[in-house]
C-alpha cells in the first residue's frame, strides 16, 4: 500500500471520527480560531475523498452536500485569506490530521479496488457505508467548531466588560467588532453543521427505505423516523412557529433524551456497552429530558385553545413515538433489556440516538432564537401579564431598569384575554429555558461521545480499546495535552 | 374530509373531542411530571397530545374550540369518552380521518388501561 501508515480506509475514517469526539467534548475555547482556519483544508480533501467514491443511487441528492459544502468551505478560505477575522495563522492539529486522513483514503481508494483490504480488514464496509462515516465525521467536526467559537465568543465578551470595567487600555481588551465576528462565524458554522446533519438524516431515512428483516427493521424504522423528525422539526420551526409547535418539539426531544437512557441502560444491562460509559451519561441526558419538559411547560402557557401544531410536525412526531414504542416498550412501559435487545442492535441504536442528540443542540439554539426575537409570537394577555409582572420583577432586582413602570398590558386586553404579541419581558423565561436545554442537551452530547460501537468492542479491536482507554484516563486528569503528537497511529 | 362542509352540530361534538383529550393530556403529562425521570408516561402523554393535535385538525377554521374544561381525575376515562364521541359521529360521518382518530384514542384507552399510561 503506497499511501500512508497501514491503515485501511475504514480505519482513518474511524480515527477521523474519533478525532473530532475528542474535539467536541473537550469543547475548548482555546482551539476555536485554529479550528475555522483549518476548516477549508479539512473541506477541501473531504470533497476530494467524495469525489473518489461512486455515487450511491439509493441515496437521495438532498443527501449529498459536499458540493455546496465544498463552496462554504472555499468562501471561508477567501476570507481569511483576504484578513477577515480570525485572519491567517495556525491551524488546529485534530484538524490537520483529519485531512490528512482523508488524504490518505482517497489515494488507497484510487489505487485499490473497493472491497480490497485496503478498504476494510474485513472486506464488508461498502461504499455507502464509507461515505456515511466520511460525513458523519465531518458533521462532529462542524458542531465542534461551532461549540468552541459559542465558548470563544463568550470569553470576549466577559474580556470586553471586564475590560470595560476596569478601564483598561483599549489595545488589552478584545472589541465590539470582534465579539460580532465571532457571532458572524459561529451562525456560517450553524448552517454547515445543520447541512451536514440534515444530509446525515437523510441517508439514514433513504437507507431505512432498503427491506429489512428480523430486529433490523425496528431499528430502522426508529432509524428513519429519527431521521423525520430532524428535518421535520428543522422545516416547522424555521417557518412562523406556533407555540403549540414549540411545546410539540420540546416534548418530543425530552422523549428522545428518556429513549436514549433505556437503550443506553439496556444495552450496559446486556455487556454491549462499557457501564461506565452509561452511568456517566444516564444523568446528563435525564437533566436534558427534564429542561426539554421544563421548555414544553413554558411554551404551553402561550397556546390558546385554537392553537393548532404543524400536521407535518404531528405526522412526524406520530411516526416517531411509533418506532419509539415498537423497539423499547411494552404493554406495562420500558420494555425489559433482554426485550429490546431480541428487537434492535443496541450499540447501534444507541449511536442512532445518540446523532439525534447532536441533532437536538441544534434545535435548542433554534428554540432560543424564536424565544429571543421571533417577531411572531404571541400569547393570551393573561398569561403574558402574570408572565411578565414575574420577569419584570426579576429583571429590576437584577439592575435592567428599562421595565420599571411599564405596563405592558392593557385593561381592555385583559378584560378580553386578547392574544397579544410577545413583550420582550415574557420572552426572558422563555431564553432562559431554551439556554437550560442547550447547555443539558450539550452536556448529554458530550457524555455521549464515547457510545460508538468501535469503541464498545475492546475484544475485537483491542488496539483501539488501548488507545480508547488512554483517552478516557487522560479526560479524568484536569491536564492539557496540546500536543497530539504520542497518539498511536 | 371536506371541513367546509361541515355541520354545526359535528363541528361541535369535534371541539368537544378536542377538549376531552387535551383535558387527557394535561392530566397525562402531570402525571409524567410527577413521576420520575425517564418515566415511560412520557410515551403515553405524547401519544394524547398527538391525539389531541389530530382532533384539533378535524374542527373548521372559525369554529369555536372554547368551552367549559371537561371533569375527570383520569386520562382514560375522558379518551374513552372522546372514543364514544368519536363513535357517535361516525354512522354520520363516515370521514376516513375521523376513522381514523377513533382508532388512535381507542389505542390510547388500551395504554391507559394496561399501565402505561395509567
Amino acid at each position: 500500500m503506497s499511501a500512508g501508515d497501514g491503515r485501511t480506509v475504514a480505519e482513518l475514517l474511524d480515527d477521523s471520527d474519533g478525532l473530532a469526539r475528542e474535539a467536541l467534548l473537550d469543547m475548548s475555547a482555546d482551539r476555536a480560531l485554529g479550528m475555522v482556519r483549518g476548516w477549508p483544508q479539512l473541506m477541501r480533501s473531504t470533497a476530494e475523498l467524495w469525489a473518489v467514491l461512486p455515487p450511491d443511487p439509493t441515496v437521495s441528492a438532498s443527501a449529498d452536500p459536499i458540493a455546496i459544502l465544498a463552496v462554504m468551505g472555499r468562501a471561508v478560505d477567501r476570507g481569511l485569506g483576504v484578513g477577515h477575522w480570525p485572519g491567517r495563522g495556525s491551524r488546529d492539529e485534530a484538524w490537520e490530521q483529519i485531512a490528512s486522513n482523508f488524504v490518505q483514503a482517497r489515494r488507497l481508494l484510487e489505487e485499490q479496488p473497493a472491497g480490497s483490504k485496503a478498504v476494510s480488514t474485513d472486506g464488508q464496509i461498502g461504499l455507502t457505508t464509507l461515505k456515511t462515516h466520511t460525513l458523519h465525521a465531518l458533521y462532529i467536526a462542524a458542531h465542534a467548531t461551532t461549540v468552541a467559537l459559542t465558548g470563544y465568543q463568550r470569553d470576549l465578551r466577559h474580556r470586553l466588560e471586564v475590560g470595560a470595567r476596569r478601564r483598561q487600555p483599549f489595545t488589552e481588551r478584545p472589541t465590539a467588532l470582534e465579539v460580532e465576528s465571532a457571532g458572524a462565524m459561529i451562525a456560517r458554522f450553524d448552517a454547515i453543521e445543520q447541512l451536514t446533519a440534515g444530509s446525515l438524516a437523510a441517508r439514514r431515512m433513504d437507507a431505512a427505505n432498503e427491506p429489512a428483516t428480523g430486529r433490523r427493521r425496528p431499528a430502522m424504522r426508529l432509524d428513519a423516523a429519527l431521521a423525520a423528525w430532524e428535518i421535520q422539526s428543522h422545516r416547522t420551526l424555521a417557518n412562523h412557529p406556533d407555540p403549540a409547535d414549540l411545546v410539540r418539539v420540546a416534548r418530543v426531544q425530552a422523549l428522545i433524551a428518556t429513549a436514549t437512557v433505556v437503550v443506553g441502560e439496556a444495552a450496559a444491562r446486556r455487556g454491549e456497552i462499557d457501564a461506565g460509559v452509561i452511568d456517566r451519561l444516564s444523568p446528563t441526558l435525564e437533566n436534558a429530558q427534564l429542561a426539554w419538559s421544563r421548555s414544553a411547560r413554558r411554551w404551553a402557557e402561550l397556546t390558546t385553545p385554537a392553537s393548532r401544531t404543524d400536521p407535518a410536525l404531528v405526522e412526524a412526531a406520530g411516526q416517531l413515538r411509533a418506532a419509539i414504542r415498537a423497539a423499547v416498550a411494552n404493554q406495562t412501559g420500558w420494555a425489559t433489556p433482554d426485550e429490546i435487545a431480541g428487537r434492535i442492535d443496541l450499540p447501534t441504536t444507541a449511536m442512532t440516538l445518540h446523532r439525534s442528540l447532536l441533532a437536538g443542540v441544534e434545535l435548542a439554539y433554534v428554540t432560543r432564537e424564536i424565544a429571543a426575537d421571533h417577531p411572531g409570537l404571541a400569547a393570551p394577555a393573561r398569561v403574558i401579564a402574570m408572565r411578565v409582572q414575574g420577569e419584570a420583577e426579576v429583571a429590576i432586582e437584577q439592575g435592567e431598569t428599562r421595565f420599571e413602570g411599564v405596563r405592558w398590558v392593557t385593561t381592555q386586553q385583559l378584560a378580553t384575554n386578547q392574544v397579544i404579541p410577545l413583550p420582550e419581558p415574557a420572552r426572558r423565561g422563555l431564553v432562559n429555558a431554551a439556554t437550560d436545554v442547550a447547555a443539558a442537551t450539550n452536556q448529554a452530547v458530550a457524555a455521549a461521545a464515547h457510545l460508538s460501537p468501535a469503541e464498545q468492542a475492546p475484544r475485537e479491536r483491542a488496539d483501539r480499546a488501548r488507545r480508547v482507554g488512554r483517552v478516557a484516563r487522560e479526560r479524568e486528569i484536569p491536564v492539557r495535552h496540546p500536543n497530539r503528537g504520542g497518539r498511536p497511529r | 374530509m371536506n371541513k367546509h362542509a361541515m355541520d354545526v352540530d359535528t363541528a361541535e361534538t369535534l371541539a368537544g373531542v378536542v377538549r376531552l383529550i387535551r383535558q387527557a393530556a394535561v392530566l397525562a403529562w402531570a402525571a409524567a411530571d410527577r413521576a420520575a425521570a425517564g418515566s415511560a408516561a412520557q410515551l403515553f402523554a405524547l401519544g394524547v397530545d398527538l391525539a389531541a393535535d389530530q382532533a384539533r385538525h378535524l374542527v373548521p377554521d372559525g369554529a369555536d374550540i372554547d368551552g367549559p374544561v371537561p371533569v375527570g381525575d383520569e386520562p382514560a376515562g375522558l379518551l374513552r369518552s372522546a372514543e364514544l364521541l368519536l363513535r357517535r359521529l361516525a354512522p354520520r360521518a363516515v370521514w376516513e380521518a375521523v376513522d381514523d382518530l377513533r382508532a388512535t384514542v381507542a389505542e390510547l384507552v388500551w395504554e391507559a388501561n394496561t399501565g402505561v399510561g395509567g
